[in-house]
């Protein structure tokens, strides 16, 4: 089963970045020119390239996708959904203005858990399609499981992890994880999974700790303050101190939850078995800082991209002596299209070659080892869904 | 042939089977079978794995045929090409597809931004009295109706508009300084809007406004035009599209308010009332917002209508000069209007919910 592959890895990407940007250029060209309606097409291709270059032990895997079905799911869900939920929005407000305070406040309420167990359904739901349509082998994934008891579980499992004051959010988020992955299948063997949230509570306590660790230092730090109050050296203090707490939320809180989500994540998929396989993910708190700061600077290049031609044709001129109440499109509809496309354009291509990396980044960490017996290994019975991931893509939330 | 692997849909086994050429396709064949013959055109392109072209084979999932290599040219013309940008581009081309593709997307845009004005005056005003009833209703017990308070509003509504069909035009017991049309001919003035006015000819002109409003049928156009775009950019997703359709909605709106204000000056000047009133009033809630800041002012009339320098002087410079401008009220009317909410037992006086 080496077939001449670097055995040293089950996974391997080897797609690259000049591959790629002209399906990203392309696809960008048709969504304008399709007021959108392309993106689901667009998605499809993304996918469909990610995954051909994406080699799992002696085999690529295939993206079977289309983007009809995204279409279809998209519409569904605008139609059943989302014209419902827009059309009862007015009931409310219509209730408010009549002063019956109380119903229009019940229903917002009963509307938004509506919409918290729709997220929950669509999450699983998404999963079960994606492995639907990812193919290896000539053998699909998928799911008999329609999602709908585990929307519930969805609802439940996260009030109680943010009832508790947060502290059973490491169990609420490895006990979804199991039981997504439990309903799922690749080809006839059942993916299982058993993370434990005791492996990654430690890590969240710590995290979970630093606000208040962080607290208490200041109010240590401000009795020197205190006692030279008045002196204008104190004034330096405080705004070292203002800094201090600057960087703690704006650097340190994120670095937290960033070591919690590594830790979580190594234990989820490192709980995952499959056929024979055990899997494994070994990306660590650094790794996944310098993906971010990586998306990061895409952002940045996007920003230095949209701003040098606009610099270099004088278009700011007119907004150094711009008056309180006056629009600086007013008298050129011109100048906001300019405006609008030079940095519409760069920050569109952002997040297409976020996908590439974060794909790149997923693959590059996950491992598989064991046995596999693929003359053992038959065709998945499962149900295909026939439409795509609309739900997920309202919400726009991640499927993993 | 040699050199081809096959995957059967039925088992994750990769087979090395041989193919051979029949006349009306091909079979393959291994120790463990044979499968055909399968005519070519049953192929379906798949993505390479490698530099391995593949090929799929309708109605038969996960079936896929790979080529080690280079596919041998006796077969090349006879198997399907790959797809790319998507059937309908493909087949047109893609310089082509974009240049017929973005004209559609221009005349959809443009019908979508015009509509409104040709659709608005033939909505019945029934339905838009019946929709302005269902959104507002009685505004929770908050239209005021202080002794002699709504006929001296009325009268200032007479002189401004004397031709037009009825207004329904009410004073709500809301602490925002600020004043809307909403859909059948209905104008809200907020209580705080009459504390804020110095005098009757400093109402005149805001409402003046609102009447142009009305009489245009902005509100109808406007919802229509929020209707429409979102239908169209719902496509877009995201916040290119959100942030897109505010920002044209915002710009018409900018040109329906200067023409709200126009037909302010000119119902002004038609009803002999003095426009330097509103000019002042504009002045100085430009002073204020200057004070307060944008946050404390939000959802009030600045936000909504953006006061400029050129629309303070609009009113100003329809002043005549020498013209003997009548009082737009009588002293005991205007301190009725004033009144209106304070000499009001029944109404609301609760904070107003959600803002």
């Amino acid at each position: 089963m080496q077939d001449g592959h670097d055995a040293e890895t089950a996974f391997e990407f080897n797609g690259t970045w000049r591959e790629f940007a002209p399906i990203a250029f392309t696809n960008l060209l048709l969504t304008i020119v399709t007021l959108g309606i392309y993106r689901f097409w667009a998605v499809t291709r993304e996918r469909r390239y990610l995954w051909s270059r994406t080699r799992f032990i002696d085999d690529r895997l295939e993206w079977t996708g289309t983007g009809r079905e995204l279409l279809i799911g998209f519409l569904l869900v605008v139609l059943a959904i989302f014209l419902p939920l827009f059309l009862l929005q007015f009931v409310v407000q219509a209730l408010a203005l009549r002063g019956h305070v109380a119903a229009a406040g019940l229903l917002t309420l009963s509307l938004y858990g509506l919409i918290f167990y729709l997220i929950g359904v669509a999450r699983f739901r998404a999963l079960r399609y994606r492995l639907s349509r990812s193919w290896w082998h000539g053998i699909r994934g998928g799911s008999d499981d329609q999602g709908l008891g585990y929307g519930w579980s969805y609802v439940w499992r996260s009030a109680l992890g943010y009832l508790t004051a947060g502290l059973m959010i490491p169990w609420s988020m490895s006990s979804l994880w199991n039981r997504r992955w439990n309903a799922m299948s690749f080809g006839a063997h059942p993916v299982t999974s058993q993370a434990r949230w005791g492996k990654v509570f430690l890590r969240f306590i710590l995290c979970y700790a630093v606000p208040f660790v962080a607290m208490f230092v200041l109010i240590i730090a401000m009795v020197p303050m205190m006692m030279v109050a008045g002196d204008p050296r104190a004034m330096g203090g405080m705004f070292i101190i203002i800094g201090l707490v600057f960087l703690a939320f704006y650097l340190i809180l994120p670095m937290c939850a960033l070591a919690f989500y590594a830790a979580f994540l190594r234990e989820a998929v490192g709980a995952v078995h499959w056929a024979g396989l055990d899997f494994a993910f070994e990306a660590r708190t650094r790794h996944w800082l310098l993906l971010f700061l990586g998306n990061a600077g895409l952002w940045l290049l996007a920003l230095i991209v949209a701003l040098v031609p606009l610099a270099a044709l004088g278009m700011f001129a007119g907004l150094a002596n711009l008056q309180a109440g006056q629009s600086p499109f007013a008298d050129s509809p011109g100048t906001l299209v300019v405006f609008f496309v030079a940095f519409a354009v760069p920050f569109a291509l952002v997040g297409p070659f976020i996908r590439y990396r974060s794909w790149r980044f997923g693959v590059r960490w996950l491992e598989a080892g064991g046995e596999i017996d693929l003359d053992v290994l038959s065709q998945s019975t499962t149900r295909e869904p026939t439409q795509g991931e609309g739900l997920l893509d309202a919400f726009d939330i991640g499927a993993i | 042939m040699e050199g081809v692997w096959h995957y059967d849909g039925r088992t994750a086994r990769r087979r090395l089977p041989r193919l051979t050429i029949v006349p009306d396709g091909f079979l393959l064949a291994d120790e463990d079978g044979e499968d055909g013959p399968i005519a070519w055109e049953a192929l379906v392109a798949r993505d390479p794995s490698g530099s391995d072209p593949v090929y799929g084979l309708k109605g038969r999932p996960g079936w896929r045929l790979g080529f080690a290599g280079a596919i041998p040219p006796e077969i090349a013309p006879l198997l399907p090409r790959a797809e790319r940008y998507g059937r309908l581009v493909d087949r047109h081309g893609l310089g082509r597809a974009t240049l017929v593709l973005g004209a559609i997307a221009a005349v959809v845009l443009f019908a979508v931004l015009s509509a409104p004005r040709w659709i608005a005056p033939y909505v019945p005003a029934s339905w838009e009295r019946r929709l302005g009833d269902a959104i507002v209703g009685d505004f929770g017990g908050r239209l005021c109706n202080g002794p002699g308070g709504q006929a001296a509003l009325n009268a200032l509504v007479r002189k401004l508009d004397p031709a037009g069909p009825p207004l329904e035009v009410r004073v709500a017991n809301i602490q925002m300084v600020n004043a809307v049309a909403l859909p059948g001919g209905k104008i809200v003035i907020f209580s705080e809007l009459l504390k804020e006015a110095k005098s009757p000819e400093e109402l005149a002109g805001v409402l003046g406004h609102e009447i142009g409003h009305v009489r245009h049928r902005d509100v109808v156009q406007a919802l229509l035009r929020q209707a429409g775009l979102s239908v169209v950019l719902g496509g877009l997703g995201g916040d290119a599209g959100g942030s897109f359709n505010a920002l044209l909605a915002a710009t018409y709106s900018r040109e329906a308010e200067s023409h709200a204000d126009r037909s302010a000056v000119a119902a002004l000047a038609a009803a002999g009332i003095s426009p330097l009133g509103t000019a002042g009033f504009f002045a100085r809630l430009g002073r204020m917002e200057a004070r307060l800041g944008r946050a404390g002012v939000a959802l009030g009339y600045v936000s909504s209508h953006p006061l400029s320098s050129a629309r303070e002087r609009a009113f100003a410079r329809s002043a005549v000069k020498g013209r003997a401008y009548a009082p737009a009220l009588t002293p005991e009317q205007w301190k009725a209007l004033v009144d209106i909410c304070h000499n009001d037992p029944k109404v609301n006086r609760t904070p107003f919910f959600g803002l």
